[in-house]
């Protein structure tokens, strides 16, 4: 087994533990697993001499040569509740994870143990990562295989959402990180991390705001912040035209919003490796 | 392998303009047991979060068996029991134990061999091995903490006030504890504010103030001759009063009259009047310092001269 193996895991299994005590875990779990329960319940499929005939969802019955475009359109509607609804839901529960290792009396005896200040909070921000991910990939595989035995659509545009939810809360989890190793605070990380998902969409209407100001500095402005800030708006609209079948414009969005993540991300490794307890 | 486990070369950290640790230099030899004392602001939790690695020295440098402890190796020999710990309530004492031992970089096997054995030796039952750290009350956590640090076989132990809310059975097991792992080899460094604990279990002390070392030095020098005890018998009332005006302490009981006097020349003057008044002699002894009054002399020498 490589070296730092052992410790990773069991950062990781600790901040899995934390989430189970404080019921983050089971809350989420909670909800995904309700909304999979309901969509078995909502979606009824008509089989007539062997073939599927008909299939409602939401009450709304569709023939079966439609099938493919209404199971679309409803996996959309679930990837894109989960990117917005679910991934506040994901800062607002993983904040205090981030900020409790900070606190006081735990921290010291964390960085008296021979792991690196750099290994310890990538371990935990890789655990908290993983927190989410088991839930997003259970709500969104458990949907995906409800949807693919009962219709036999089996899109994988869908099952790709999942991993793009999770960059995304990645992303914003290093804004957290940062503002917790910067303030040992998780309000102040939850306020910048919303910020950012109210902030963003706005930036990404930037044809409009140009039009809209009337000074080229401001224009300038709306530009910086467009292309240095997440693009949770854009990446959005990459999601729906893959669970859609349709192609990518641009692949800008994703790796902009990478490289913001993996710098925040180190701006909090780096104070946090200079930080005095 | 240096013959030092803890070496510090001018120490110090600055915090805006208070200077809470201020060159301090301090070596503890392997296998020794070392006490650090101070009163509170004293530094002494800033100087050990050095040592540690928690915080970062604005000059000077730490070292453990002569390695640098900023480097997370240096730290895999030290086991170390924080004060004001915060352990993860929503573990048990075995996850605990779990945890801080795969931190400390054990495999699993040798954790789950290791975790019975040390929460046993610390005396924390069978049910309270699977208990969440929440429902401990303080002297199990402190009994726990014990056994975290001890978890991967340290050579070096760092304990920040080790039996903190310990009642004096429990104390009494630690020390031996304690004592067992001095017997083995293990240094022990030693932060306390209970004196006595301090001076029944570690062989040297240094004590901090203001940031700076002001006395360091073996418990037995240290402590080494300061006054001269006798106990007289069946003492008549005024004699007893007259030999009371020299000693600087005076006590009574069943009829033995105890003195201390400070110098060789007035203890023996209160033996001659008592053998001269057919007192008979129980006792005459040269007394010891006690380590608290090393410290108030050191940290206060004004409350000490009129001790």
């Amino acid at each position: 087994m490589s070296a730092g193996w052992n410790e990773t895991k069991a950062l990781v299994t600790d901040t899995f533990r934390e989430a189970f005590a404080r019921r983050v875990f089971w809350g989420f779990f909670g909800c995904c697993t309700a909304l999979l329960l309901f969509l078995i319940f909502i979606m009824r499929v008509d089989v007539v001499q062997g073939a599927l005939a008909t299939i409602t969802i939401f009450g709304q019955t569709s023939p079966a040569r439609d099938v493919e475009n209404l199971v679309e359109g409803t996996q959309t509607v679930i990837a894109m509740v989960l990117y917005f609804a679910g991934m506040a839901l994901s800062v607002f529960a993983s904040a205090g994870l981030v900020s409790a290792v900070f606190e006081p009396g735990r921290i010291e005896l964390l960085l008296s143990k021979p792991v690196s200040r750099v290994h310890l909070l990538l371990g935990r921000y890789l655990g908290n990562v993983l927190v989410v991910a088991a839930n997003i990939a259970w709500l969104v595989g458990g949907s995906w295989i409800i949807f693919g035995v009962k219709t036999g659509v089996w899109g994988v545009g869908f099952l790709l959402s999942a991993f793009f939810t999770v960059f995304i809360f990645a992303v914003l989890l290093s804004v957290l990180v940062l503002c917790g190793v910067l303030w040992d605070s998780a309000a102040i990380g939850i306020m910048a991390a919303f910020a950012m998902m109210v902030i963003t969409p706005i930036l990404a209407q930037k044809s409009t705001l140009e039009r809209l100001l009337d000074s080229e500095w401001s224009r300038d402005v709306v530009r910086v912040l467009y292309y240095v800030l997440p693009k949770t708006s854009d990446i959005s609209l990459i999601i729906r035209h893959l669970i859609l079948g349709q192609a990518i414009d641009s692949w800008m969005p994703v790796w902009s919003t990478a490289l913001f993540g993996v710098a925040v991300l180190g701006a909090g490794l780096w104070r946090f490796e200079r930080r005095s307890f | 392998m240096s013959e030092f486990a803890i070496e510090t070369e001018g120490l110090t950290k600055v915090f805006r303009r208070l200077r809470a640790v201020d060159e301090v230099s301090i070596r503890v030899p392997v296998g020794s047991t070392f006490g650090l004392l101070g009163p509170n602001g004293a530094g002494k939790t800033t100087f050990v979060k050095m040592l540690l690695s928690a915080a970062h020295p604005t000059a000077g440098r730490a070292m453990a068996f002569g390695r640098d402890t900023r480097e997370p190796e240096a730290r895999r020999p030290i086991g170390y029991l924080p004060e004001n710990h915060r352990f993860p309530t929503y573990m048990t004492g075995r996850d605990m134990l779990d945890f801080y031992g795969a931190l400390s970089g054990m495999n699993e096997s040798a954790r789950r061999n290791r975790i019975t054995e040390l929460l046993n030796l610390v005396g924390l039952d069978e049910r309270a091995h699977n208990l969440r750290l929440g429902k401990y009350s303080k002297g199990m956590l402190q009994r726990v903490g014990l056994a975290q640090a001890l978890m991967h076989k340290p050579k070096l132990l760092v304990l920040d006030e080790p039996s903190d809310g310990v009642d004096p059975v429990g104390r009494k097991h630690i020390r031996d504890i304690l004592q067992e792992l001095e017997r083995q080899g293990v240094t022990i460094f030693l932060n306390s504010h209970l004196l006595a604990e301090v001076e029944l279990f570690c062989r040297e002390v240094a004590i901090i103030q203001r940031g700076k070392v002001a006395l360091t030095g073996k418990v037995e020098d240290l402590t080494r001759g300061s006054g001269y005890r006798v106990e007289g018998v069946g003492v008549p009332e005024a004699l007893a009063t007259e030999l009371r005006s020299n000693a600087r302490t005076v006590s009574s009981n069943n009829g033995t009259l105890e003195l201390l006097y400070a110098t060789r020349d007035e203890a023996n003057h209160a033996v001659d009047l008592m053998r001269r008044q057919g007192c008979a002699i129980e006792a005459l002894a040269r007394t010891r310092s006690t380590l608290e009054e090393v410290f108030m002399k050191t940290v206060d020498p004004g409350a000490g001269a009129t001790q």
